[in-house]
C-alpha cells in the first residue's frame, strides 16, 4: 500500500510561479509592483494601487510573526493525519503579506511571537516554506 | 448619495415562503426538494406557478432554472439571473429579484436555494482526489499544500485571532450555540428541536479546528427554501401579511483578496468581515440603524461568523462582541434577538435562505420564538468573500 499523499502545489501557474521559483532556490520570493513598490501578494501582473503593468519578483527575509493558527483535530485528508497545526505568518520584510505554514502536532504558540521560514523540499519541481518558531 | 438617489425602498414585498423538512438524508433529490419548496412557497404567496415569471437561482445550486419552467410547468420565463457566491447569495438573490421587478423585467420572482448539503455534496469534504492543487487564479496552491483545506479551518484562524486581539473567550462563543440551540428546542421543524445543549455539552464537545468545537459548526442539511419576490402593490392582494423589502445591499472590503475564499486570511484585517461594508451600505439605503432593528437572522455557519457581524453590523462596539453575547443580548428579550428558527447551528443549514424565511415570520408574528412586536429584522448573507444583507419590515 502507497502511504496517503500530501496535496501538491501547482508551481506552473503564470502568475504565481515566480513564488515556487524562488522556494526551489531556498528563497521567499513575493511579487512587487516596479513602479510603487507595493506587494501584490495574491500575486496579480497588474497593480491595484498605482495602475503599473510592472511587476517583479522580491526576495524578502526568512524571518516573520505570528498572525493566528489552528490545530486541526478533524482529519479531513488523508494526507494530513490529526492532529495537525496550520500557522499564519505575517512576513516581516513585507507588511500585509502573510504566508501559510504547517507544523506537525500541537506545539505551544502564540500570537505575534517569531516565526523563521524553513524550506521542505519534497520533489524536484516542488519546495514548501515551511514556519517555524524562531 | 447615489445609493439613496436610487430608492427601491418598501417598494417589493416577500409574499411567499417555505421550506422543506431538514433532515440528514432526504432521500430525496435536489430537484424534488426544489420543487415542493416552491410549490409551497408560491402557493403561500396565494399564487400558481403559471404567475412566476421571474427565477433567480444561486451559483452553487445543482437545479438551474430550466429545471424548475419544466419541473413547475411554468412556460415562458420572462427573467433568469444567478447570484454568486453560495451563503454569500441569499439576500443578494432577492434585491436582484428586487431589481428585475422595478425595471419591468418580471412581476412574481422564485428565489430558491436547495441542497442535499449532508447526504450529497459535502462541503469542506476535501478538494482532494487530485494530487495537484492550484492554479488558474484559485490561488489554493498557497493554502491546501499546508493542510488548510475548510471554512471551518479559516474562520478557526479568525477566531484565534480575535481572542489574540480582544481577549475573547470560548464561554463566549457558547453562547451563541446554545442561544441558537435554545431557539431549536421551540422550534418543532428544527433538527436540533429535541436536543438540550448546556455549557458543559459545548465545553467538553471534541474540537474540531481550535479553538472551534463541534457545537461551533453548523449542520450539514438536506433540505430547500423558497421565497416568492413581488410588488409591495401586489403583495398587499395576497393573502398573507407583506414583508416589505426595506433595503438590500450588497459589498465588498477594500482590497477584498481574489479567489473564492482561502486568500481572505490576506486581508488588512481578517477579524471584520464584508459585512461591515454591507452594513454601512444598507443602513444608509434603509434610513435605519442597528438601534431600529427588532430581531436578527445572522448568517451561522460558524458561532465566530455571528460574533463578527454583530460588531460589524453595529450592535457592539468593534472587539467587543464576546461580553455582548455573554450579556444575554442575542437571546430573546434581549437587545438583538438571533437566530430565532435555531439557524444554521440548530435549524439548518440551507445556505442563508432558511434566515429570510425565519425572517419573513418574525414579520408575519409566525415565529415558533417570535420577537413580540417585531416590525423590522436584519438577514445578513455575509461569511468570508463579499456580503449581502437586507432589512424586512411590517406595513
Ligand atoms: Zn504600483
Amino acid at each position: 500500500m502507497e502511504a496517503p499523499r500530501r496535496l501538491l502545489p501547482e508551481t506552473e501557474d503564470i502568475d504565481t510561479r515566480g513564488f515556487w521559483e524562488g522556494t526551489r532556490q531556498g528563497e521567499l520570493r513575493l511579487l512587487e509592483c516596479s513602479s510603487c513598490g507595493a506587494i501584490l501578494h495574491m500575486p496579480s501582473a497588474y497593480c491595484h494601487d498605482c495602475g503599473s503593468w510592472d511587476t517583479r519578483w522580491k526576495t524578502i527575509s526568512n524571518l516573520g510573526r505570528l498572525h493566528s493558527w489552528t490545530v486541526v483535530h478533524h482529519q479531513v485528508h488523508p494526507g494530513f493525519p490529526t492532529p495537525y497545526t496550520v500557522v499564519l505568518v505575517d512576513v516581516d520584510d513585507a507588511p500585509g503579506a502573510r504566508l501559510v505554514g504547517y507544523l506537525d502536532g500541537a506545539p505551544a504558540l502564540v500570537c505575534g511571537q517569531a516565526m523563521r521560514a524553513r524550506f521542505e523540499v519534497l520533489s524536484d519541481e516542488v519546495t514548501l516554506a515551511q514556519w517555524d518558531p524562531a | 448619495m447615489t445609493d439613496e438617489a436610487f430608492s427601491h425602498r418598501d417598494r417589493c414585498a416577500i409574499a411567499g415562503i417555505a421550506t422543506t423538512d431538514f433532515s440528514r438524508n432526504s432521500g430525496r433529490s435536489d430537484l424534488t426538494l426544489a420543487l415542493q419548496a416552491s410549490l409551497a412557497a408560491i402557493d403561500d404567496a396565494g399564487l400558481v406557478p403559471g404567475d412566476i415569471d421571474g427565477i433567480v437561482r444561486c451559483d452553487l445550486d445543482l437545479v438551474r432554472h430550466n429545471d424548475l419552467v419544466h419541473g413547475l410547468g411554468i412556460g415562458d420565463l420572462a427573467y433568469m439571473g444567478d447570484v454568486s457566491v453560495g451563503g454569500v447569495a441569499p439576500c443578494a438573490m432577492v434585491g436582484q429579484a428586487v431589481a428585475a421587478i422595478l425595471a419591468g423585467m418580471a412581476k412574481n420572482v422564485l428565489v430558491f436555494r436547495s441542497l442535499n448539503g449532508r447526504s450529497g455534496r459535502r462541503y469542506g469534504r476535501s478538494s482532494a482526489t487530485q494530487r495537484t492543487v492550484g492554479g488558474n487564479n484559485t490561488y489554493d496552491e498557497f493554502f491546501a499544500p499546508y493542510g488548510l483545506l475548510t471554512s471551518g479551518q479559516i474562520f478557526a484562524l479568525i477566531a484565534q485571532r480575535h481572542m489574540a486581539e480582544f481577549g475573547t473567550t470560548e464561554n463566549e462563543l457558547a453562547q451563541i450555540a446554545l442561544t441558537c440551540r435554545a431557539r431549536a428546542n421551540a422550534n418543532p421543524g428544527a433538527q436540533m428541536h429535541d436536543r438540550q445543549l448546556t455549557i458543559d455539552d459545548y465545553l467538553e464537545s471534541r474540537m474540531i479546528a481550535s479553538p472551534l468545537r463541534l457545537f461551533d459548526f453548523c449542520l450539514e442539511t438536506d433540505g430547500a427554501c423558497a421565497v416568492v419576490v413581488t410588488s409591495a402593490e401586489r403583495a398587499k392582494d395576497g393573502p398573507q401579511r407583506p414583508a416589505l423589502i426595506r433595503a438590500v445591499a450588497q459589498g465588498s472590503p477594500r482590497n477584498p483578496q481574489p479567489g473564492v475564499q482561502f486568500p481572505v486570511l490576506m486581508r488588512e484585517t481578517i477579524t471584520t468581515l464584508p459585512a461591515k461594508a454591507t452594513a454601512d451600505r444598507l443602513y444608509a439605503r434603509a434610513g435605519m440603524g442597528p438601534d431600529e432593528i427588532d430581531v436578527a437572522q445572522l448568517y451561522d455557519c460558524f458561532s465566530i461568523t455571528v460574533l463578527l457581524q454583530l460588531e460589524d453590523f453595529g450592535f457592539c462596539a468593534k472587539g467587543e462582541g464576546g461580553p455582548f453575547v455573554a450579556s444575554g443580548a442575542i437571546d430573546l428579550g434581549g437587545a438583538i434577538p438571533i437566530n430565532t428558527s435555531g439557524g444554521h447551528l440548530s435549524d439548518g443549514y440551507v445556505h442563508g435562505m432558511s434566515h429570510i424565511v425565519e425572517a419573513v415570520r418574525q414579520i408575519r408574528g409566525t415565529s415558533t420564538s417570535q420577537v413580540d412586536g417585531a416590525e423590522t429584522c436584519l438577514v445578513t448573507s455575509t461569511p468570508l468573500p463579499p456580503g449581502s444583507a437586507l432589512i424586512l419590515r411590517a406595513i
